[in-house]
């Protein structure tokens, strides 16, 4: 979950050519992207996967390019973030040329865009990716015959195989950019509304027709371009052209424009598919019915939970942290670090840095590697494999009438889901969901009650080794949580509930290849992100120790701490480095309970309690870049005291109960 | 395509004799529903006695002991207008979701000629009774149907799981995201479940979408 950018902006005299790749949702893009630059971005299979611009240059045949890899959009009137993403870079970056890449087995869509693109202006390459997929369904495309149509160069691919990968470099090579010749004409009413709006709108890197066409059909995602482009006369002007189009005409601008599109797009497709029987992916098609059947889908959700429970919570958190936290760090590197730091270290205070209770590698490097390593791993791992699969897009189909529930459509369990893994990452990808508002309870329920992977392998290990029951309450108590706060977001939050609306990509057999290098990616990322704050969380613990400021700290905080949540004072440390990051504050409660320091009881609060906390340092920061300070201090404020007042019921229910754990 | 039509003209007096007669039968068909008719009652409804006499000297009624009785001329008359009119309620009210119909349809149900009231009955799914709920005459194309069948135009979510059927109106907010997958009037779709998503596809793509969007996606089944 790691992203290289390299943000080139405008303004710089380029001696390259700008590349941008675009096209529908999961066609392929960043697969493409990753094969011409060298360069890895996250590939999956659901739409979406891609919500930021990733940057690459290269050098082909001594002419350098810049290639430029864009979230998938259905059409160039967006709606939603990722989408608004994709147009405003042909708006405001000019790309010399688009290479748009499409869906061999649909065409029609694919043509759709190119339409779009060449009534833009923009000169285009058209790739058909997944050849093979088209095959298996009997789908045959006479490259050649659409050539001539369209008056561009098509070329044909199958990216994971390398197939056509050739004669693509070859195409942007050449530098032999065309404009389509194809352009779709509307009725004469609509062309000379068309042709008013038009004569307002300035110069622009997209054709002033294709912006006028967009205006007409009420995209108001252009208000901010206009207002910088445009006096406010003519946006004015431009506004009740707009409003005339629709008391003259019946049907909707958009609506005709949409229409006349397809029409070209079908007439265009008829004249160069040729359909056979389907050749294969009987089974592959088989499982895509089944995951998300409303009867079949239950035992395979419960087996997938099942699956990934045991890699995770039984081989991971059990298996793996046994052999690296207590054998490798316990029993080998430890001892042999202590060792040598006390023989190589004169200065006590600096020994009790490294190996001491709060030491860097007594503490910091056992948690970061020991623990968090093995679980983020095999999380991701199986999340790869889920991901690649196609199943989320079905397990959002499983669950969109529980996520209307809160407020939610069903397309916010990719962000979700993605949150299991990181909540940094699900901020971004929240940007797929169409409304301000589904983002905004989305991202609060993300920081309120998501454990991100390394939290949940650690709590996971540490409950797992407890009992069922100590699981199923924590889980219980989770999705309460979840489901309750989503509720009343859904209530409070004012505004409509979007309406569910996903596509669901087939379901494919995951490729060795990329579970190997997005695992890789990501554990990397992780080891970056992660070691230097649990060092610092280390750090800042030691001195407070040192300075005797974290028992006065433990003392302060024990009213809460021990009164509300029964919890001893030392559990303090874990919720402070919490702050830093939660699965930190996991591992320490892990750490504890080991230790024999926490009961099973407190176990279950503590980590309730931890799960439900203020989300980690990294979490927060992107939280505040995608939905603003006011916003994230306001959730933040309600997520601290909801954790706290939640967890102390916890306890004191438990108790009350006499619930044994 | 072919060129439309200039509309027809009416003379004046045309026109109005018409109109009144067919105000004149459809009151006396309503009355009709819930007893007999007397000629005071008539009389009220319609506001003009003289008018009435006329229509039984063109035989449209016949009047006997102050009651008045349809003709074998007024009958199938009366019952048109009248059909129309309760079609044109509910094409308003259903299907347009027009509230304030009623004047809308009292012009509509002249307007209408045999063969459009069929397609429009049709179209509706030969509905038995107008939005009060009082019974729709039915008329050919309904006795071709006597069991209850399947609206020719029904919304998505009513097709049959695993049905195909193209899209004849759209009436969604969702429109434009629809559009923009080629999702439009005359595609055919292709329903896989409705639980507890609905999903469907459209040549090799498909997608999930709420029932609410599917409610305003009005097909046409077609055979796969």
């Amino acid at each position: 979950m790691h992203k290289h950018r390299h943000k080139h902006r405008e303004g710089r005299t380029a001696p390259y050519k700008r590349v941008a790749l675009i096209g529908n949702p999961n066609v392929g893009k960043s697969v493409i992207f990753g094969l011409l630059t060298g360069r890895y971005v996250t590939v999956s299979n659901y739409p979406g996967t891609t919500v930021e611009v990733s940057y690459g240059n290269i050098s082909l045949d001594g002419g350098r390019y810049l290639i430029v890899d864009t979230p998938g959009v259905n059409s160039l009137m967006p709606m939603s973030e990722d989408e608004r993403i994709t147009r405003d870079i042909l708006l405001r970056e000019r790309p010399s040329v688009a290479l748009q890449v499409g869906d061999a087995k649909n065409l029609k869509r694919t043509l759709l865009l190119t339409l779009q693109l060449s009534e833009m202006g923009l000169p285009v390459i058209l790739d058909l990716n997944m050849e093979d997929e088209a095959r298996d369904r009997g789908i045959t495309i006479d490259k050649r015959a659409l050539q001539e149509i369209l008056g561009v160069e098509v070329v044909g691919t199958v990216a994971p195989e390398r197939k056509g990968l050739k004669e693509l470099r070859a195409s942007v090579s050449k530098g032999d950019y065309r404009l389509s010749s194809v352009t779709p004409g509307y009725s004469p009413l609509m062309e000379d509304y068309i042709e008013k709006v038009s004569s307002f709108l300035p110069e622009a890197n997209i054709s002033r027709r294709a912006l006028a066409v967009m205006l007409l059909s009420g995209d108001r995602s252009l208000g901010a371009w206009l207002k910088q482009n445009l006096d406010e006369q003519a946006v004015e002007a431009i506004e009740s052209l707009r409003e005339e189009f629709s008391l003259r005409s019946s049907h909707p601008f958009g609506m005709a424009v949409s229409e006349t599109r397809l029409r070209l797009a079908s007439e265009i497709a008829e004249k160069v598919i040729k359909r056979g029987p389907a050749e294969g992916g009987r089974l592959l098609s088989f499982m895509g019915r089944v995951s998300m059947h409303p009867v079949y889908g239950l035992p395979v959700l419960a087996l997938v939970l099942f699956a990934l429970y045991e890699f995770v919570g039984v081989f991971g958190a059990g298996t793996l942290v046994g052999l690296l936290e207590e054998t490798i760090f316990g029993e080998y590197l430890n001892p042999v670090f202590t060792k040598a730091v006390e023989v190589l270290v004169p200065l006590k205070i600096v020994r009790e840095m490294l190996v001491g209770p709060y030491g860097l590698i007594t503490m910091a490097l056992t948690y970061a590697i020991g623990i968090i390593l093995p679980i983020t791993t095999t999380f991701f791992i199986a999340f790869a494999v889920l991901e690649d699969s196609g199943y989320l897009p079905r397990l959002a189909v499983m669950l969109n009438k529980v996520f209307n529930l809160m407020g939610l459509s069903g397309k916010a369990v990719l962000p979700m889901v993605l949150g299991l893994g990181c909540g940094t990452m699900a901020v971004m990808t929240t940007r797929i969901l169409e409304t301000r508002r589904e983002r905004l309870i989305a991202t609060f329920l993300l920081a309120l009650a998501v454990p991100c992977a390394a939290q949940l392998g650690v709590i996971m290990g540490m409950l797992g080794a407890l009992s069922p029951n100590a699981l199923f309450i924590w889980l219980s108590c989770i999705l309460l949580v979840l489901l309750i706060a989503g509720f009343l977001a859904g209530l409070l939050v004012p505004g409509e509930r979007a309406e569910f609306f996903l596509e669901v990509p087939p379901i494919r057999r995951p490729a060795l290849e990329n579970i190997a290098v997005k695992t890789f990616s990501r554990t990397v990322w992780y080891l970056k992100e992660a070691v230097p704050l649990f060092m610092l969380g280390t750090f800042v613990l030691f001195v407070l120790d040192k300075v005797a400021l974290l028992g006065v700290i433990e003392r302060f905080a024990s009213p809460v701490v021990v009164g509300v949540l029964g919890l001893p004072e030392k559990a303090t440390e874990a919720f402070l480095i919490g702050f830093l990051r939660r699965d930190y504050g996991a591992a320490g409660l892990f750490a504890m309970s080991e230790g024999g320091l926490l009961t099973p009881l407190q176990s279950v609060v503590s980590l309730v309690t931890m799960t439900l906390f203020i989300p980690c340092l990294a979490h927060f920061l992107m939280t505040v870049k995608e939905m603003g300070l006011r916003t994230t201090l306001i959730a933040a404020s309600i997520i601290l005291p909801t954790a706290i007042a939640f967890g102390g019921a916890l306890n004191w229910a438990l108790r009350a109960f006499g619930v044994s754990v | 395509m072919e060129k439309e039509r200039p509309c027809r003209t009416y003379t004046a007096s045309e026109t109005e004799k018409g109109i009144f007669e067919d105000e004149a039968l459809e009151a006396i068909w309503e009355l009709a529903e819930s007893g007999d008719v007397r000629l005071d009652d008539a009389v009220r409804e319609v506001g003009s006695e003289e008018g009435i006499l006329r229509m039984r000297e063109d035989g449209l009624i016949a009047i006997k002991d102050g009651l008045i009785t349809l003709t074998e001329t007024g009958r199938p008359r009366a019952r048109d207008i009248t059909r129309r009119h309760l079609l044109a309620e509910r094409l308003f009210a259903d299907v347009l979701d027009i509230k304030d119909y009623e004047d809308d349809a009292c012009r509509l149900e002249h307007a209408i000629s045999p063969a459009v009231d069929e397609a429009i009955c049709t179209f509706l799914g030969h509905p038995p009774t107008c939005p009060h709920g009082r019974p729709i005459p039915k008329g050919e194309c309904c006795k071709l149907y006597t069991k209850k069948v399947r609206p020719l135009v029904q919304g998505l979510p009513d097709m049959d799981v695993g049905g195909c059927a193209r899209v004849v109106f759209i009436k969604s907010p969702a429109m434009d995201r629809l559009a923009s997958i080629g999702l439009l009037p005359g595609v055919v779709v292709k329903l896989q479940q409705k639980k507890p998503s609905i999903v469907l596809s459209i040549d090799e793509t498909t997608i999930a979408i709420d029932e609410d969007i599917a409610r305003g996606i009005y097909v046409k089944s077609e055979i796969c």
